[in-house]
């Protein structure tokens, strides 16, 4: 049996979306519905220009909506539809702009664009050119490197692990106290997409060190330019690539 | 009737005067005002001179900053100068930066138009004289008529861009002048060599249309391009400066070498990437032209004709577009390289969301591309066999668009983000950076080229005897690619570090464009002396293809404009980046939005030029056929 | 005509679509405004960035702090001064011809010996006689505009008003001078003046007396000792002077470069 082509739209359509809300479902991982809005609109308009890139399509897409429209021995359907229609468009109208009580949607921008420069232990320091000093190490003296990378653990479960946790993977002890949660650093999309200035900036200045772009600055993450000295930060920095066995990004081979 | 024809026949010669009289009106306008910028030194060594005479006629606060410093430096070049908000002159109901946005961007879709079309009518020609086809060296020429006076239009605001940063930001081209005053001289003569190929490439063509004067015309048409090609990297060594500035020191001291100053670090990239761009969006505006000729014809003939000019003009323009987002890939890889903050400031901040925009907008031109050839298999009746794989084509055509759209940063309700426990999603995370893009790019190029594969094969049969090896071969190389393609972009991308992934995206480029040649080659071969079962009815289209055609033209103009923005605005507060502050009020940043609008006045306003060109080349098209 | 209406409004619709995209999907995010400029606008400075200024001063280029704190006790601590100034001018001991606090505290600056802080003069000269350089030639060279800014910072710490008026107009070459540029000195006088050591000591042509006199000191100690003194003055403190006087941070100051020259100097000086 040959399904009529507006029914198949119209199944495409409908499942397509349910795969789209599966996740959410399912997996507990929804995808965001702002995003849903987007994906639907470019697979219906592909589904559509498929459909119409034939003549045979087009007639078949557009043929029985001009019937409903012109065909007289419809007139009880299309007085349905006609009905129908605009019930179903003013009921989604009004649920979009009925009011609730839902937060409004907040935008965080996960990597903000560091500054040129920052002040911290006292000194100013160039991000464009600051590399980590033991990096390397890692190559020219290998014992000494995972003496300092051992140094950096102990930092980091001194101070970091609290929230970041034992794993760093973000589900630390105080983890669950804070939203958004602590940065997952074995997730590929953190740590592993940025160069080890980038972690020195954030980790030494802290939430209050986020320029305003990164706005709302929720971020508990404290100014650790405060608390450690600057080798703690690089021999942390170190051990956080270490664990996670990610290498930080950089230009040269 | 008769009188008409008269009317016509003035036109063209009044048409032509007049717009060179406006341009070299404009020319020789802009120059004095430069001159009395003291703008063009007349000397290097005289400039101080000069300036220090002229200081006790400018305000004394603000001369005294100026003169002090080349005074203190006995040094040829002066530093950047520091300016105030009050060294930019203000003209009311007028913002500078707005303006000198709009004529810039306007300036360069019009010079990118007439850069571009010389390319492809050479291009064009050539193939015409080789093929003996008179056909192409008549479209060939259709096109050279329609950027003959996109050339005046271009030049004139050329002229009004000059004249606009001369009069908004005298401080800051009085810099540039300093270091690149030699280029601005070559400019002028290289542009007068480029008005003199086109004027003889154009007017030439009827006369030199024979034996060895022919081929005298082709060396014209290959001249003209170099020369446009050469203005272009000129005027893109002056915008790579601002942005990358080398030859300079910290304080903008010239160093002397005006070579390192043009070569500077972004030059090459947005050389290459200017130059596909150009080629692309030249075609798909002939593309635009032709669709609309195709809509408003009368005859058969004029459908044919036009149905092949908008296919032509199509071909063209996904063949540039095809590697220009590895060209574009490069670039951003370059500015990253250049400067940690600019390359995050492109992708990870503000500007992150921008980069989303263009994925929408380049779906948008893959789509129709796409739905382009798939409508014009409706031309030829042996299509049936091939228009069951549409469906799996455009299957996945949007399932790596939709990858390639997926942010990096989501925009979460709070109970999304409460359910997700935080910014970041299991599953859309990992699609929301560069390998899974890369991936789905170039996955979506295969299937681009696989849809015009389809195409072009609809109306024949190969008769040699390896055919069906042939097939099985070119299916097995798609599969391979495919599979390469994934491999590369899931190991490397996510399982090693960066400097693998950036090398790896290489190598996915590689696959794509290797499978594009093998094709291509084996096709060659495969179809020669094909039996041609159902011949290619040109003309046999629906109307709804040709605004395929439109919105590919609408498209690119829209979102080069949006990547000029972003090109330009990576530079920040800076007139020359990190070098020379912008100190003007309209220092800041603009939003996404705020830039998109004005794009898209800037867009209506040259849609607008556009269809006065094109109305222009109907008059004399009328013309021809009135006489006749 | 009717072909030519359709194509425009196609194309418009598009471009609408876009703008309202990028307007309406795409979070609107306000890029940061540009920084304040690093480099000093002096014409445009407001009075809390030319406190700032005289901040900075205090506590870098002027050197004040080494003697103005209250560890060594060598000089009266100035956190008060902008207030106290006045009372100075009662003193019957007063002979200048300041008329105002700020007259005063200037005053005091470029002709420190005008009027001591009783128990702060030179040994011996009954408080006649200041051994506070002058800070505008010399080791510290502020320029006019910097001992305002102090006075500014003077006045805005003591909690009364500032009576100072902002500068008109940069003095580019003093502005310049005030972004920290570290270049290297090339003798031993440019260290003795670039970390202001004839602030205390006698060296190098320069008549500081809150240290040991430094002009005969190759005759006494070696090349080890006067190392040792620069980088950890607390080590072996010379008889008569108190410890903690000498900043301790010279060691991480200097340039490898200009310790080595300036000890080499300080051997030589015999």
């Amino acid at each position: 049996m040959k399904i009529p082509r507006l029914l198949l739209f119209v199944i495409i359509v409908a499942v397509v979306y349910g795969i789209f809300k599966a996740p959410g479902f399912f997996l507990k991982q929804p995808i965001p519905s702002s995003l849903i809005l987007m994906y639907m609109f470019f697979v219906v308009i592909t589904v559509l220009l498929w459909m119409t890139s034939t003549e045979e399509g087009m007639q078949g897409l557009v043929g029985p909506i001009k019937a409903l429209i012109e065909d007289p021995g419809k007139k009880r359907l299309r007085n349905i539809v006609f009905v129908i229609v605009p019930l179903v468009a003013g009921f989604i109208t009004y649920q979009q702009i009925k009011p609730s009580y839902e937060a409004p949607v907040e935008l965080r921008s996960i990597h903000p664009a560091p500054p040129a420069s920052i002040k911290v232990f006292n000194k100013t320091f160039s991000l464009q050119t600051l590399e980590n000093p033991y990096r390397k190490l890692e190559k020219e003296d290998p014992a000494k490197f995972t003496q300092l990378v051992k140094e950096g653990g102990e930092v980091y479960f001194k101070n970091c692990f609290y929230c970041h946790g034992d794993k760093l993977n973000g589900r630390g002890h105080y983890a669950h106290g804070f939203n958004p949660l602590p940065l997952n650093f074995t997730d590929i999309g953190t740590i592993a997409q940025l160069q080890e200035s980038f972690l020195f900036w954030r980790i030494s200045t802290g939430g209050p060190g986020l320029p305003k772009e990164a706005a709302p600055w929720i971020s508990s993450m404290p100014i650790w330019g405060n608390f450690l000295t600057e080798d703690d930060v690089w021999k942390v920095i170190l051990f956080l690539y270490n664990y996670t066995g990610y290498v930080p990004r950089s230009w040269e081979k | 009737m008769r009188l008409f024809s008269v009317v016509n026949r003035e036109i063209p010669i009044a048409k032509r005067r007049s717009l060179t009289a406006l341009f070299l009106l404009f020319f020789l306008f802009a120059l004095p005002v430069v001159k009395s910028a003291d703008f063009f030194p007349a000397g290097i060594d005289t400039v101080y001179a000069s300036e220090d005479a002229a200081k006790p006629a400018t305000p004394a606060g603000e001369g005294e900053v100026k003169a002090a410093q080349p005074e203190e430096k006995k040094k040829e070049y002066p530093p950047a100068p520091q300016l105030k908000e009050s060294d930019y002159p203000q003209v009311k109901y007028i913002n500078g930066r707005i303006m000198t946005w709009m004529v810039a961007q306007l300036h360069l879709w019009f010079a990118a138009f007439v850069l571009a079309v010389p390319i492809f009518v050479f291009i064009i020609e050539a193939i015409g004289m080789a093929t003996k086809d008179k056909r192409y060296d008549k479209l060939a020429y259709e096109f050279i008529k329609v950027s003959l006076t996109a050339y005046s239009i271009t030049a004139v605001f050329g002229g009004l861009l000059l004249f606009t940063l001369v009069v908004f930001y005298p401080d800051f081209m009085k810099y540039m002048a300093n270091i690149f005053s030699p280029t601005f001289l070559a400019y002028a003569l290289i542009f007068f060599a480029e008005s003199a190929c086109l004027y003889i490439y154009y007017y030439g063509w009827h006369a030199m249309e024979t034996g060895f004067s022919k081929w005298a015309h082709l060396t014209v048409g290959w001249m003209l391009n170099v020369v446009g090609t050469m203005l272009m990297f000129f005027a893109n060594a002056w915008v790579t400066f601002m942005m990358s500035p080398h030859g300079v020191d910290a304080n903008g001291v010239f160093e002397g070498n005006l070579w390192a100053a043009i070569h500077n670090h972004l030059w090459n990239p947005i050389n290459l990437h200017r130059v596909i761009a150009n080629v692309a969006y030249g075609g798909s505006v002939v593309g635009a032209y032709a669709a609309y000729k195709f809509l408003s014809a009368r005859t058969q003939e004029d459908r044919a004709h036009y149905d092949w000019m908008g296919y032509t003009a199509n071909f063209i323009a996904i063949a540039a577009l095809l590697p220009l987002p590895f060209a574009g890939y490069w670039l951003i890889a370059e500015i990253y390289a250049y400067s940690q903050q600019m390359g995050i400031t492109a992708m990870g901040g503000v500007f992150a969301w921008l980069f989303i925009t263009q994925a929408v907008l380049i779906g948008a031109l893959f789509l129709s591309a796409n739905y382009y050839l798939w409508c014009g298999m409706e031309r030829s009746k042996g299509a049936v066999k091939y228009t069951k794989y549409i469906k799996y084509i455009a299957f996945v055509i949007v399932t790596c668009f939709l990858v390639w759209f997926t942010p990096h940063t989501l925009i979460l309700t709070p109970g999304e983000l409460k359910a997700l426990g935080g910014p970041y999603h299991k599953y859309l995370g990992p699609l929301g950076i560069m390998p899974a893009k890369n991936t789905a790019v170039n996955i979506m190029l295969l299937f681009t080229f696989l849809s015009f594969m389809l195409y072009q094969r609809c109306n024949k049969i190969p008769t040699v005897s390896w055919a069906s090896r042939g097939n099985a071969f070119q299916i097995a190389i798609f599969v391979t690619a495919i599979i390469n393609i994934g491999i590369l972009g899931i190991y490397y991308g996510y399982f090693t570090n960066t400097v693998y992934k950036v090398a790896s995206s290489v190598l996915q480029v590689a696959s794509t464009l290797s499978v594009i040649i093998l094709c291509t080659v084996i096709n060659i071969f495969m179809y020669k002396g094909a039996k041609e079962v159902a011949p290619l009815q040109w003309g046999k289209m629906p109307d709804r293809s040709q605004y395929a055609l439109f919105l590919l033209a609408v498209s690119f103009t829209w979102l080069m404009g949006l990547m000029g923005y972003i090109r330009s605005a990576l530079r920040q507060h800076w007139h020359v980046y990190t070098v020379f502050r912008d100190s003007s009020p309209d220092a800041y940043t603009p939003t996404i939005g705020y830039a998109a609008n004005v794009v898209t006045v800037a867009t209506i306003l040259f849609m607008a030029f556009v269809i006065f060109i094109f109305w222009l080349s109907t008059l004399s098209g009328k013309k021809e056929t009135a006489h006749h | 005509m009717k072909n030519f209406l359709k194509v425009v409004i196609f194309s418009v619709l598009v471009v609408v679509f876009y703008t309202l995209f990028a307007n309406k999907y795409i979070p609107s995010i306000k890029p940061s405004p540009p920084p304040a400029e690093a480099k000093l606008d002096l014409g445009a400075m407001t009075m809390e960035q030319f406190i700032h200024l005289g901040d900075e001063i205090f506590h870098g280029k002027g050197t004040c702090e080494l003697c103005h704190n209250p560890v060594g006790g060598r000089a009266p601590l100035l956190d008060q001064v902008g207030k106290t100034a006045e009372e100075r001018l009662k003193d019957p001991r007063y002979k200048g011809k300041a008329k105002t606090g700020e007259e005063y505290i200037l005053e005091s600056m470029k002709e420190p010996s005008t009027f001591v802080v009783a128990g702060f003069g030179v040994k011996g000269t009954n408080d006649t006689q200041s051994p506070m350089p002058v800070v505008t030639s010399g080791a510290i060279g502020l320029k006019d505009f910097e001992v305002d800014a102090v006075i500014a910072y003077f006045q805005n710490k003591a909690g009364v008003n500032v009576t100072v008026e902002l500068p008109k107009e940069a003095p580019s070459a003093g502005a310049e001078e005030t972004a920290h540029v570290m270049v290297p000195a090339k003798t031993p006088e440019e260290v003795v003046t670039k970390y202001g050591c004839g602030a205390c000591h006698k060296i190098a042509g320069q008549q500081g007396a809150l240290g040991p006199d430094l002009t005969k000191i190759g005759a006494k100690k070696n090349k080890e000792y006067l190392r040792r003194a620069v980088i950890n003055p607390g080590a072996e403190i010379a008889a008569g002077f108190p410890p903690g006087m000498m900043p301790p941070d010279f060691g991480a100051k200097m340039l490898a470069g200009e310790l080595e020259m300036l000890v080499d100097y300080l051997a030589k000086s015999k």
